[in-house]
C-alpha cells in the first residue's frame, strides 16, 4: 500500500510541476517576467525531485529487489525538491528576511558541523517545511489583497505539502500506523490543488481583437 | 499608500492604453501617455524607445509630433501579459 502511494505521489508531484514549470516557461518566453522564470525553475526542479525519487523505487522494484529505496537516491530527490521550493519562496521575497547580523551569521555555521550526525534527508525536509509554510501563507495574504480564486487553491496546495510533511514526521513516533499512508495522500491531494488553476490557463485562447 | 508596480506592469499599462484608450486614430501622444500611466518624462521616453525598437509599438509623425500605436506583436504581447499576470497571480506573484 505505501509502495503504491509512493509511486502515486511521485508521478503527481512529477506530471504537476513538469506541467505548471512548462507553463511558466512558456509566460517567461512570451513576456520575459523575471517571476515566471523564477516559477519555471522552481517548478522543474520539483518535477525533477518527484522523478528522481520516483526513478528510485523503479530500480527498487524492477531490478536491484533490496526492498528499500537507495537512500542517497531519496536524499538527492527531496535536496532538488527543496531547491525548487527555495524559489517558490525567493519568488516572495524571502530574502529580506535573511539574519543580517553578525551574531545570526556565525549561529548559522553552526548546523554545517552537526551534518555528519544528522541525516541530511531529514534536513532537506526541514528546510522545504519551512519554505512551503511561507509560499503557503504569502499567497493566501495575496489572496486576501486580490481575491482571486485561483491563489485559494494555490495557498491549500502549498498548505497541504506542509500538513503531509508534518503528519509524516508523526509517522516516525508511530512507525506502523496508518500515519505514513495518510500522509502521502494529503501530499497527493496538494498536488493536485496546485495543479487546478494552472489547468484553467487558456493557453489555447490566443485571440487577437480586430485591428480595424 | 502607493502601490509598487513593476517595470512590467508598466509596460502593460502603456500598450493597453495605446490599445484601448486612443485619443484618435492617429495614435496617443507623449503626454497623454504619461498622464495614463502616471510616469516621469524621461522614464516613459526609455521605455517607449524599447518597445518601439522590439516593434510592439509604432512611431507615427503626426504633423511634427510623435505618438504611438500599438502594433500586431503589440498586442500579442499584451495578450500573453494578461494571460500571465493572471496566472503569477495564482501564486500571490506579480510578473
Amino acid at each position: 500500500m505505501e509502495f503504491l502511494l509512493e509511486n502515486i505521489l511521485n508521478l503527481v508531484g512529477f506530471l504537476v510541476g513538469l506541467a505548471i514549470g512548462i507553463m511558466s516557461y512558456i509566460g517567461f518566453r512570451n513576456t520575459g517576467s523575471p517571476t515566471l522564470f523564477r516559477l519555471s525553475i522552481a517548478f522543474f526542479s520539483i518535477s525533477a525531485g518527484f522523478f528522481i525519487i520516483w526513478s528510485g523505487y523503479m530500480v527498487e522494484d524492477f531490478i536491484t529487489k533490496t526492498g528499500s529505496i537507495e537512500r542517497w537516491i531519496q536524499t538527492l530527490g527531496i535536496a532538488i525538491q527543496t531547491v525548487g521550493y527555495f524559489f517558490i519562496a525567493f519568488s516572495h521575497s524571502i530574502k529580506s528576511f535573511f539574519p543580517k547580523s553578525s551574531y545570526f551569521r556565525s549561529v548559522g555555521i553552526i548546523p554545517l558541523f552537526l551534518v555528519s550526525s544528522v541525516q541530511l534527508e531529514h534536513i532537506f525536509r526541514s528546510v522545504s517545511f519551512i519554505l512551503l509554510a511561507y509560499g503557503a501563507i504569502e499567497t493566501m495574504l495575496s489572496y486576501f489583497e486580490n481575491r482571486n480564486k485561483g491563489a485559494i487553491s494555490v495557498a491549500v496546495g502549498l498548505g497541504l505539502l506542509v500538513l503531509g510533511e508534518f503528519v509524516g514526521w508523526y509517522s516516525f513516533v508511530f512507525p506502523e500506523s496508518i500515519l505514513y499512508s495518510v500522509s502521502m495522500i494529503i501530499k497527493i491531494g496538494g498536488l493536485i490543488a496546485l495543479f487546478i488553476p494552472v489547468s484553467k490557463v487558456p493557453l489555447t485562447k490566443i485571440k487577437f481583437d480586430d485591428l480595424e | 499608500m502607493a502601490e509598487y508596480r513593476t517595470h512590467m506592469k508598466i509596460i502593460g499599462e502603456i500598450l493597453a492604453t495605446t490599445r484601448d484608450d486612443l485619443q484618435d486614430e492617429d495614435g496617443a501622444s507623449v503626454t497623454y501617455l504619461i498622464r495614463k500611466a502616471n510616469i516621469s518624462h524621461s522614464r516613459i521616453s526609455t521605455i517607449l524607445k524599447t518597445l518601439v525598437s522590439q516593434g510592439l509599438l509604432e512611431k507615427v509623425d503626426n504633423q511634427g509630433f510623435n505618438k504611438y500605436k500599438i502594433s500586431q506583436p503589440g498586442r500579442e504581447f499584451l495578450q500573453a501579459y494578461y494571460t500571465f499576470t493572471n496566472f503569477a497571480d495564482n501564486f500571490g506573484l506579480s510578473i
